[in-house]
């Protein structure tokens, strides 16, 4: 708005919009013609004129220049102060500093591990579970329609011969759910696991992640899926994520270790020259 | 308006008279007037409203009162939910917007200073139309006075036959008239925000406040056609005998729904966003710790953005959609604490290790932190289609979405008053006062709506005017009531420090929190060019990189 | 020295361009105003086929193709009226200008003449059925912003011949005109919508 040459120097006014009444001739306007739908026509006329006339003098507020006035600059002594230099020293919160409780993975797993490992790990998985359907109820498909129960509510409704059988759509729902699931129970996994005592990896990863998992399927899938609740063999059920776990915790565990930016200084991560070893941005006391 | 006069008695050697203020206030079309007057307008009307809500509980307080009349009671709570979401959230956002974000992107005014003031007065006249209704609505037919169909105005009870006289008008008319001024409002927003920053003012060194002030701007310009398309479809139901949500001629009263919650859900997050918004620069500052994972932060509200848009149906599980569409809503509502989530971790992050100080902008936006998951969590219970099919239209749905608005943002907003009001009026806002209001606030609050949530259980459900006695409900609406008392106690203790504090109040000069953004850089108030040499950026905090030359921000960003 | 002296230290006045703050605000009020027809062709979808009474959209929809290539052609002669507004070519501004209004006044008109039709002849008004409710809505609000955009046009026509418009206008030229354009792009909603699928 204001089109001075040294942009740095203070000016003794400066231009500011007009101040107009015309806006608010034009709302009003606007507000009575149709507040006469409710009361009376006359009072929609009287909207009527007041918003040409709004109009037509906003109009000439901005045409053929936009109006302004210059508002002079107030005297040094009402200004803003210079701001102070702080007397206050920063502190930062760093890694391994007694009472911060921040764990940081020096090196990951590569979240393709995770994947990768999910996905080996479902299979390993599907396989037990179809194993159980051919034992039990001498069908391959009984596990993979009860498991697509969970979004079609056809087969929530079913009974055991239609089960049985082959349903494509319940296979592909299945599929979907499934490699969904694994994919990102995998990828907690290849997260989690350099985050846990680490010696013990084998341990955490094949039998009590599974069975923690397990437990919270337990507990939630009344809800989620009554038509499987119904029907699963807790047993089998646990003997396949336990197949899970071993596959994809072993995938995990064996693939090539990342490291991670978390322990460089904030200026190598940045690709920067700054002075002294600086670890997190977040932090001054 | 008392806090605005104040203002400009401060205007120097002048003591102008009323008229002359008033006129100065008819004309004006500084961004920070406009503001102030948003602000009190708003505030006007929250007492207004808040009022029939105190008026509505005491009609609750023991079962079979015959205080208030059932066709009374009707129209108090539609008038109390339009009034709270049109008048008082949506203008109060608008007022925080245009005081503080020119000043926050280092500009003079707003990108379009006229359509500024013309926006506040479509929605002061709209609101002033709403209320017009008490006097005129009766004149005609002598058929009720006031809107009683419920903010929602669900068709068909909006059709001439089952609404007859001019009552829905009104509520159609004024709504019609404030959503142009909110229209108008975002489209300026979203041209200041974008064409007038200052030199070196990148759109990822913007205050977190001015993010999500533009992403609520974007919101409004998607969320308000649908609400002003349907209103207009409706006026023509009941004008030209049109037959959109006429039943008997073919027409779907759920499209109505649809089309209403199309604009109702994305206009809770655009409630929320400020809230979040005057968090994000309250907890850096009293936590002495710049924001954390502003990126994330900024992330996050664009998912919210774009969700928000996606589970609208979540107020219509009980209409009997298809399980599809049932799963999909509930799916997507759920998907909405992701980023919720990100935000509350982000703020408790800013907060952790930080040298925290306890004043009062910073203990209501505490209360804003623990109310508004709680707010979060009784959300996502009501997301699972069964369970809402069990409450909806409860007493526990109002006492989750009360959390939200009184909780969430009425929260920030008292804190926002309590930080900015230095700056605006140039004087501090007195602490122990503060501390009453606070206090007490939060313990009526909590009497009033964590009680709410039990006769939900119990079965009794919202808008009705009275109970009968014997079924459990009677102590819960005792307590509700009580707390409405010590809340109407505290906001009390806000008007008097807002009014003894803007003339006997401690001086606040120009930056008394030690903050770090661009409007406590200049004087408190502002002159009305805001800043004599227009500042330059070089980070997300200039403030802080002149007090701080030997570590300034720039380096890490 | 004043705060703002402090703030500007020490950084270099290097290269500050934003957008302009007409484009912006145009912008978003056609993203607004997209909001708004996409309800009302929301419902005009959702209501197809589903009159309970004649007469139907099939019986008494005549494709206005005429009308059509004059408000398409006239997004083209806006165009041609900036350019030569651009080259100071003033004459042919007006008249590409003039020209622009005759075209969408040919529109306007014909769109006149349908109603007209449609009520006298065939009976169809806005409370006959849902068709009608929902098309003169749609049509309507699509020729209400027809109308406001030919004021527009007027407008400015009426000041150029009287010599008020200069260079420094020519971006709120390519306002009116974006604005224009965004009338036509929504016609051709309109038309695929009411006039080829919903027949």
């Amino acid at each position: 708005m204001t089109s001075d040459q040294n942009e740095d120097h203070i000016p003794d006014a400066i231009e500011m919009p007009a101040p107009t009444y015309w806006p608010m001739i034009l709302a009003f306007g606007i507000t009575l013609l149709v507040a006469g739908l409710v009361t009376q026509v006359a009072v929609s006329v009287v909207g009527l004129l007041l918003l040409l006339l709004g109009a037509v003098g906003w109009f000439k507020e901005i045409f053929p220049m936009e109006k302004h006035e210059l508002v002079p600059v107030l005297p040094e002594s009402q200004r803003a102060q210079p701001i102070k230099v702080s007397s206050r020293s920063v502190a930062r919160l760093q890694a391994g500093v007694a009472s911060h409780r921040v764990r940081i993975p020096a090196q990951i797993h590569p979240y393709s591990s995770g994947i990768k490992g999910g996905l080996v790990g479902g299979i390993a998985m599907a396989l037990v579970a179809c194993l159980y359907g051919f034992i039990a109820h001498d069908s391959i498909w009984y596990p993979i329609n009860l498991l697509a129960a969970v979004a079609l509510p056809s087969m929530a409704m079913a009974d055991l011969t239609q089960l049985k059988a082959f349903d494509g759509t319940s296979f592909i729902i299945a599929l979907i759910c499934h490699a969904a699931f694994s994919c990102l129970v995998g990828l907690l996994f290849a997260i989690l696991l350099p985050m846990l005592p680490s010696r013990r990896a084998a341990f955490w990863g094949s039998f009590l992640s599974p069975i923690l998992w397990s437990a919270l399927v337990w507990a939630t899938l009344g809800l989620i899926n009554p038509t499987l609740n119904a029907r699963i063999n807790w047993i089998w059920f646990v003997a396949s994520q336990i197949a899970f776990g071993m596959v994809t915790g072993y995938i995990i565990h064996h693939s090539k270790m990342v490291e991670t930016m978390q322990t460089w200084p904030l200026a190598a991560r940045a690709g920067l020259e700054a002075r002294g070893v600086m670890y997190e941005k977040g932090g001054e006391k | 308006m008392a806090v605005q006069e104040v203002a400009l008695a401060r205007a120097p050697e002048m003591h102008p008279s009323i008229i002359t203020r008033l006129h100065e206030l008819v004309v004006t079309v500084d961004h920070k007037k406009l503001g102030l007057m948003y602000i009190a307008a708003a505030l006007f009307f929250f007492t207004v409203a808040g009022s029939m809500a105190a008026l509505m509980r005491l009609q609750l307080v023991v079962p079979n009162n015959d205080f208030i009349s059932p066709q009374v009671f009707n129209r108090l709570f539609t008038m109390h939910g339009t009034a709270m979401v049109f008048l008082v959230g949506m203008p109060i956002l608008a007022g925080l917007a245009n005081y503080l974000v020119p000043l926050m992107i280092g500009a003079r005014d707003m990108a379009l200073p006229r359509l500024n003031a013309f926006g506040f007065w479509m929605f002061f006249f709209g609101g002033l139309l709403l209320y017009f209704s008490y006097l005129a609505g009766a004149g005609l037919s002598g058929m009720g006075s006031a809107p009683d169909v419920g903010w929602f105005a669900y068709s068909p009870l909006t059709a001439r036959a089952f609404s007859p006289g001019m009552s829905t008008d009104y509520w159609i008319l004024a709504i019609l008239l404030g959503g142009i001024g909110s229209i108008v409002t975002a489209i300026n927003l979203i041209a200041t925000i974008f064409c007038m920053r200052c030199k070196g003012m990148t759109l990822m060194r913007m205050p977190m406040f001015v993010w999500l002030m533009l992403i609520v701007a974007g919101m409004i310009l998607l969320a308000m056609p649908p609400l002003s398309a349907a209103q207009i479809m409706l006026l023509l139901d009941r004008f030209l005998g049109a037959m959109f949500f006429d039943t008997q001629a073919g027409g779907s009263a759920v499209l109505w729904q649809h089309f209403f919650w199309i604009f109702g859900h994305p206009e809770v997050y655009i409630l929320i966003m400020p809230a979040f918004a005057v968090a994000s620069e309250i907890i850096p500052v009293f936590s002495r710790k710049p924001i954390f994972g502003y990126p994330f932060m900024v992330a996050a509200a664009i998912m919210i953005g774009f969700i928000s848009f996606g589970v609208w149906a979540h107020h219509m599980f009980t209409v009997g959609m298809s399980s599809i569409g049932n799963t999909f809503f509930a799916v997507t509502t759920m998907l909405v604490g992701v980023p919720t989530g990100i935000k509350i971790f982000n703020w408790l992050g800013t907060m952790y290790g930080g040298k925290i100080r306890f004043e009062l902008p910073m203990l209501f936006c505490i209360g804003f932190l623990f109310q508004f998951l709680i707010a979060g969590l009784t959300g996502i219970m009501l997301a699972a289609a069964p369970f809402d099919w069990q409450l909806s239209d409860s007493t526990f749905v109002v006492a989750h979405f009360h959390f939200v608005l009184i909780g969430g943002l009425l929260y920030t907003i008292f804190a926002a008053i309590y930080y900015w009001y230095p700056k605006a009026i140039g004087r501090m806002l007195n602490k122990k006062l503060g501390l009453w209001h606070f206090w007490l606030f939060t313990i009526g609050f909590h009497l009033t709506f964590d009680t709410m949530h039990i006769p939900g259980f119990l079965g009794m459900p919202r808008r009705i005017y009275t109970y009968d006695a014997g079924r459990g409900w009677e102590v819960f609406n005792m307590i509700s009531t009580i707390g409405v008392a010590l809340q109407a106690a505290a906001v009390l203790c806000l008007v008097i420090n807002l009014l003894w504090s803007a003339r006997k109040g401690e001086k606040a000069g120009d930056d008394p929190w030690d903050a770090w953004t661009l409007e406590w850089a200049t004087t408190s108030p502002p002159p009305a060019y805001n800043f004599e040499v227009l500042p330059k950026v070089r980070s997300r905090r200039p403030l802080w990189d002149i007090k701080h030359p030997e570590d300034p921000d720039w380096r890490y960003e | 020295m004043t705060s703002a002296d402090a703030l500007s230290r020490g950084i270099e006045s290097a290269e500050w361009k934003l957008p302009s703050r007409r484009k912006a605000a145009l912008l978003a009020l056609i993203l607004t105003e997209t909001a708004l027809f996409s309800i009302f062709v929301a419902a005009y979808v959702f209501y197809l086929g589903k009159s309970l009474t004649g007469p139907y959209p099939k019986d008494v929809l005549e494709l206005p193709i005429i009308a059509t290539i004059c408000l398409l052609s006239s997004s083209l002669t806006i165009v041609f009226a900036e350019r030569a507004f651009e080259q100071e070519k003033y004459s042919a501004f007006k008249l590409w200008w003039f020209i622009t209004i005759v075209l969408g006044l040919i529109f306007i008109a014909s769109t006149a003449r349908e109603w007209y039709r449609l009520i006298t002849k065939q009976g169809l008004t806005i409370s006959t059925n849902l068709f009608g409710t929902t098309f003169y809505s749609l049509v309507g609000l699509h020729a209400s912003h027809v109308i406001v955009g030919l004021t527009l046009l007027v407008l400015v026509l009426s000041l150029s011949l009287r010599g008020y418009v200069k260079q420094r206008h020519a971006e709120h030229l390519k306002m009116v005109s974006w604005y224009w354009h965004f009338v036509d792009a929504v016609w051709v909603v309109v038309l695929t919508v009411v006039y080829i699928i919903g027949r």
